[in-house]
């Protein structure tokens, strides 16, 4: 491919090009028969919800779900939710939520992988230890976490209490003042092992004469890090940090399975209220119109996120 | 050379070893972190549901018995019977769902990575996109397309989903595989008459394979742990999967917290011990995208 075809597909001038481009598609025809079966399953599964979902929103549906029922109410489902505490309250502990977990699993995992970068011996298992909790099922891990917290019989109040730190056992989940918290250590729990996954390859990146060189010249390990192993690892702490925020702000199982969103919403999230909305308490509409909602924060973040992975592949094939 | 540099080095600037010892006693704390709720599992799986409920706990099983593991897997009582019947319909779902995911991701993401027709780029991040929104989105409109179509309650309704949910990835993961097979390979065999399709299936699919496996590594897994929609498009309990299952089984009997880490340690097994054979496949493919920047 010359560099001026490049250059024009780059930037496509719109009206110009347009009948131009719709050759090129018919020249290409034989290309697109390889991926229509997977945009035919996106587009069914896909496209079709988020049109319906939309639909639904401005629509007051009948508990029963009776679509021939449904009464157009405009933007009243949005101005309930707005006008709501909850939202407020769910939205509060989204964000602290999605940042703490964010924050919190990727330094870890950014750690490990330092940490584990050196050669040691063991290092394998050691790593293999380390990945499990993310491969287990969220379930799983709910139900195990759940069983640590217990407030009678759980293990982390037994040892506090035998430490004397304590009387008798703390309410981890039933409080509704440790309730987050709790969670978020959970979802850390799971969540570091990917970040740690991510960063170990970032760090296989970082070329080795550099560090040595830097080291024979007197650099000290934080200024090597600082200097030579950072920078190099910024593409792949963007892409990590975004996936994990949008994996925490997605999460469903952990607080759902543990707490329900309980106690009195103190561990409800966006994603699992809306589904207490839908399926709990069948306001159909009101689900609905904060999945719209969901739908523009998440866009918001998918405008980063395919820049930042973009960014990548226009390198990687102009390179 | 490199081996003398470093030795007078560590000899002269002692802060390295503080370096060291600091990563050693943050591996230690993150291996403590992520093992002692598993060893927990474990120990409280083999005790009896009266020496679960202790306190102070005994910390080591007294008397371990493995009656949990036992009932779970007794095919002659009621509860070793659901419990198979959930084991084999999670098995059945995640091996139709990966078999069908990695047949409709490979065409599409050998022609992301080497066909240049317009729109491929906005294709691309559009299936990428997928990843972004969670499964309650999309809930409800395909709880009433399933019941269109006269899926629900049906395995047919979860493949399907699960198929849409796996592909965007595994699209992903095959596409940076794709990108690191020499073109030229395929154009030798073209040169000698191959036609493209014969190209990549004689050539592409072989080199491929690492990249399948990690692919089907990971549909697998996200089928077999998936909890929203099986929750939501199953009722009965002949075809529960596991993390349904599970969760049924144990809200009736919420005291039985040895038959539940034993659940929960065989419901892990599978996955675990396929992605410990298999981790060197998958983690490669996982990383191969985001590391290119």
């Amino acid at each position: 491919m010359t560099a001026a075809t490049s250059l024009a597909e780059a930037n496509p001038r719109p009206g110009s090009t347009f009948f131009a481009s719709l050759r090129r598609a018919w020249d290409h025809r034989a290309d697109y028969l390889y991926v229509a079966p997977a945009l035919v399953v996106m587009l069914i599964v896909i496209a079709y919800p988020i049109y319906y979902t939309v639909e639904l929103s401005f629509f007051n549906t009948p508990p029963s779900l009776q679509l021939r029922d449904k009464e157009f109410i405009g933007l009243d489902n949005y101005s309930v939710i707005l006008g709501s505490d909850v939202f407020w309250r769910v939205t509060l502990n989204t964000f602290i939520w999605t940042i703490a977990s964010t924050v919190v699993a990727f330094g870890l995992g950014f750690g490990t992988a330092l940490a584990l970068n050196r050669e040691f011996h063991g290092r394998g298992v050691l790593r293999a230890i380390l990945i499990i909790p993310w491969v287990i099922s969220a379930v799983a891990a709910s139900y195990i976490w759940k069983w640590i917290y217990h407030s009678n019989f759980g293990v982390i109040g037994a040892v506090l209490v035998e430490l004397g730190f304590v009387n008798r056992p703390p309410n981890f989940i039933d409080s509704v003042g440790t309730v987050l918290p709790s969670l978020i250590v959970v979802n850390v729990w799971r969540e570091f092992p990917f970040a740690m996954i991510m960063m170990t390859a970032g760090l296989q990146t970082v070329p080795d004469q550099l560090l040595r060189a830097a080291r024979v010249d007197g650099a000290s390990a934080w200024q090597r890090f600082w200097h030579i192993t950072f920078p190099h690892l910024r593409g792949v702490s963007t892409v990590t940090v975004l996936l994990l925020a949008v994996a925490n702000f997605n999460s469903f199982i952990i607080p759902w399975i543990m707490t329900g969103g309980g106690p009195s919403n103190a561990s409800h999230i966006w994603i699992t209220h809306i589904y207490e909305l839908a399926f709990g308490r069948q306001r159909w509409g009101i689900a609905a119109a904060y999945s719209v909602l969901l739908f523009f924060i998440l866009m918001t973040l998918g405008y980063f996120y395919v820049r930042a992975l973009s960014g990548g592949e226009r390198k990687e094939r102009g390179a | 050379m490199t081996l003398m540099a470093n030795d007078t080095v560590s000899k002269v600037r002692k802060p390295i070893d503080a370096w060291r010892w600091a990563g050693r006693f943050f591996l230690l704390v993150m291996l403590l972190f992520t093992a002692l709720p598993m060893v927990w599992m474990l120990l409280t799986s083999l005790k009896s549901g009266f020496a679960a409920m202790q306190f102070p706990p005994q910390w080591w099983p007294n008397e371990p018995t493995l009656a949990s593991y036992r009932k779970l897997l007794d095919p002659n009582n009621s509860v070793g019977q659901d419990f198979l019947r959930f084991f084999w319909n999670s098995l059945f779902v995640s091996t139709m769902s990966t078999i069908l995911s990695v047949i409709v991701a490979v065409p599409a993401a050998y022609a992301f990575s080497r066909f240049e027709f317009p729109g491929r780029k906005f294709l691309f991040f559009s299936v990428l996109l997928r990843n972004m929104f969670p499964a309650v989105i999309f809930l409800v409109p395909l709880f009433i397309l399933m019941r269109l179509l006269g899926l629900v309650n049906t395995h047919g309704s979860l493949i399907l989903t699960y198929l849409t949910f796996g592909l965007p990835l595994a699209i992903w993961l095959l596409k940076g595989f794709y990108d690191n097979i020499p073109y030229q390979l395929e154009q030798a065999a073209r040169i000698d008459g191959a036609t493209r399709f014969k190209a990549f299936l004689l050539i592409v699919m072989p080199l491929s394979t690492p990249g399948i496996i990690a692919t089907a590594i990971y549909s697998f897994i996200g089928a077999w742990n998936e909890y929203i929609f099986a929750y939501t498009f199953l009722n009965k309990n002949e075809q529960l999967t596991l993390p349904i299952g599970i969760q049924r089984f144990f809200s009736e009997n919420t005291s039985d917290f040895p038959g539940l880490m034993a659940a929960s340690f065989m419901m892990s097994v599978p996955v675990v011990v396929l992605f410990l054979l298999l981790q060197r496949y998958f983690v490669r493919a996982l990383t191969e995208g985001a590391v290119k920047h």
